[in-house]
């Protein structure tokens, strides 16, 4: 536990992360990671190259002071800071992540700044916490004025996208996504787990989790990015899948836009994939020891690396019935 | 493909015709976004018949976003949202078609460097996302049209390819307006010039379109007398030539709407169905809209080999 933490332990975590392809035409390399993500002088970015390039950016703080967003109306004033940080995995995919933990209880009027500056990631309520109430409202989304953590992360990444690194030609069309988590302490003796997961709208997630009292929140933030990022890469390939359907076999009163290229559509469709995407897969390559078991319940059900070998199975095919010579094949493949 | 939908006034079947060109294209399964900068009066939601949806957007639309009080507008997804029995049973294979609302009551308004940026970085978002991005302007030399204008010549839109559509009615006053607004002196080739695009490209990149255009051959006139006939192929021919002289003739020109009925009454997408099965609209009207659609992407259209 770092010296900032201790004061009274905190019985809710919450954060956002947000999820996009990096809009240039190549990946960054570390260097050029290490530029984009460099959001202060003072501190420097990680960088990793094993198991695959990562790029962290340090922490960045926002104070906040207003309302917690609360399920049954309860207006809680709360004041603090949230903690926000970016992320690049393989020069190619971005996530920025904001989030914040909650102590019990806080006192009932507003303390110098000082005191808040030294407990990065904080943000203490105005008397006792309604804990159940407001984890419910953080999932939902409060209203206008409430403390959003989204609205941070969304900040953020949109201060990355306006980079000059980046030469806005994205290989692929792509969703970026949002995932949206709390994270409430387990019973004693209790390891962490997963209580729902869900796809709220068509790019929202939402996780509600468990976990050890002594969890640091930047663990529990780091396991959501990782959430965040696989859950990135399914929904896009998948959608990579869906568009070639289309394109396979248009309706002959419609026919396609012309294109410049004369590959096949599919192979046109699917090939951003193979070269900027299914490198990307590495479920826990950067979650902390404590929190990793969460995974294996995931690769359970309803199994992520199951639905991702399936998906990387089925684009290998469709290139290699391409790779066969049209007068060979007996009917145009159909995925 | 960043499409921008502008006409030099209002009535002219811009906001109509535009929405349903983002129709025809999501139904042949591309990705399309319609964005509602026409600030003055927006119509997508009627277009789309998607009014329900559109409470609880009133704050949360393009106004807000650009003006910093939101930092996402609101997006509405038309095939899910919409009261049109017949869009809600999305076509198989169509891409999804999603309209970005203005705020209800806003109007024009001028704000500075700080609109600019987020309106690069909403066109920049969009593009990574849809196929097609259909921009809806208000009409005239507005603020919509400097600012998309000044965004596509921003260094980070350098790669981001977009194409301009003018919509004008088949009369004198707005062949007229519709050349003006694009070639006089205050028009959308100088206005363009001055934030740094290349003329030529600029202009490459427009095209009109003749909305509500009545055909003599059509069978709407067939009731009338031949001096009627005469004196409309008459029209007909001056104003095309009227046209190549304002620089707005036939090889400019993306395509033809034929006048349509059911859209002098009642702004709205042109369904397979509303030919088919009722029968209340024309087949030219959807076959026209149909070739546009296409036209769109196809390079043949934009003087490209």
């Amino acid at each position: 536990m770092r010296p900032g933490e201790s004061a009274p332990h905190a019985v809710l975590a919450c954060g956002e992360v947000r999820t996009c392809l990096l809009p240039a035409q190549q990946a960054l390399d570390s260097r050029a990671a290490a530029q984009l993500l460099g959001l202060r002088a003072d501190e420097r970015v990680l960088l990793s190259e094993r198991p695959n390039l990562y790029g962290r950016s340090p922490d960045i703080l926002t104070g906040v002071d207003c309302p917690l967003p609360s399920a049954n109306g309860s207006r809680v004033r709360a004041v603090g800071t949230v903690a926000a940080r970016a992320s690049l995995t393989e020069g190619r995919v971005l996530q920025s992540s904001a989030y914040f933990r909650v102590p019990a209880a806080g006192p009932d009027h507003r303390r110098p700044w000082g005191h808040y500056l030294v407990r990065p990631g904080v943000v203490e309520p105005f008397g006792t916490l309604p804990r159940e109430a407001v984890a419910q409202g953080l999932l939902a989304g409060g209203r206008h004025g409430d403390l959003d953590v989204g609205l941070i992360a969304g900040g953020l990444l949109t201060r990355l996208l306006r980079h000059p690194l980046l030469d806005q030609r994205p290989p692929l069309k792509s969703r970026p996504t949002r995932l949206r988590w709390v994270a409430l302490p387990a019973d004693p003796g209790d390891g962490p787990s997963i209580e729902r997961f869900t796809l709220a709208e068509d790019e929202l997630r939402t996780v509600r989790l468990r976990v050890p009292e002594d969890t640091r929140s930047a663990d529990v933030a780091g396991l959501c990015d990782d959430l965040a990022l696989h859950d990135w890469l399914l929904t896009t390939v998948v959608r990579i899948l869906d568009g070639i359907r289309l394109g396979s076999a248009p309706p002959p009163a419609r026919p396609r836009p012309t294109a410049e290229d004369d590959r096949p559509p599919v192979v046109r469709a699917l090939r951003p994939a193979v070269d900027h995407l299914l490198h990307l897969w590495m479920p826990r390559a950067r979650v902390a020891e404590q929190l990793a078991p969460l995974w294996d319940v995931l690769e359970e059900r309803p199994g992520f690396t199951r639905q991702w070998q399936t998906l990387v199975q089925r684009i290998r095919d469709q290139l290699t019935l391409h790779a066969i010579p049209s007068p060979h094949r007996e009917v145009e493949p159909v995925p | 493909m960043l499409v921008f939908a502008a006409s030099d006034k209002g009535g002219t079947g811009r906001s109509v015709t535009s929405a349903n060109l983002a129709y025809q294209r999501a139904l042949t399964g591309d990705h399309v976004a319609y964005v509602d900068f026409d600030f003055g009066s927006p119509t997508a939601a009627a277009v789309f018949d998607v009014p329900g949806a559109m409470r609880g957007t009133e704050e949360r639309g393009l106004h807000s976003y650009l003006e910093g009080d939101v930092t996402e507008p609101a997006r509405i997804d038309v095939w899910r949202q919409t009261e049109h029995p017949l869009l809600r049973a999305r076509p198989n294979q169509s891409g999804r078609l999603v309209l970005f609302p203005g705020d209800a009551g806003g109007g024009e308004f001028a704000t500075g460097e700080d609109a600019l940026e987020r309106c690069a970085d909403l066109l920049l978002r969009l593009h990574g996302e849809f196929d097609l991005v259909v921009v809806d302007l208000s009409a005239g030399r507005s603020y919509a049209v400097d600012m998309v204008l000044a965004a596509t010549a921003h260094p980070r839109m350098r790669y981001v390819p977009f194409r301009w559509l003018v919509f004008h009615r088949w009369t004198r006053q707005h062949v007229i307006a519709a050349s003006g607004l694009v070639h006089k002196e205050n028009g959308i080739i100088k206005g363009g010039v001055d934030r740094g695009h290349d003329e030529q490209t600029l202009r490459d990149n427009i095209r009109f379109v003749r909305a509500a255009v009545p055909d003599p051959e059509s069978p709407l006139w067939a009731q009338g007398s031949p001096a009627q006939a005469a004196w409309m192929q008459a029209c007909d021919e001056a104003l095309r030539r009227l046209a190549a002289e304002h620089r707005i003739g036939d090889s400019v020109v993306l395509g033809v709407v034929p006048l349509e009925p059911i859209l002098q009454w009642r702004e709205q997408l042109i369904t397979e169905e509303d030919v088919l099965a009722t029968q209340i609209a024309n087949k030219e009207t959807l076959e026209a809209l149909e070739e546009i659609a296409r036209r769109l992407t196809d390079d043949s259209h934009w003087g490209r080999p």
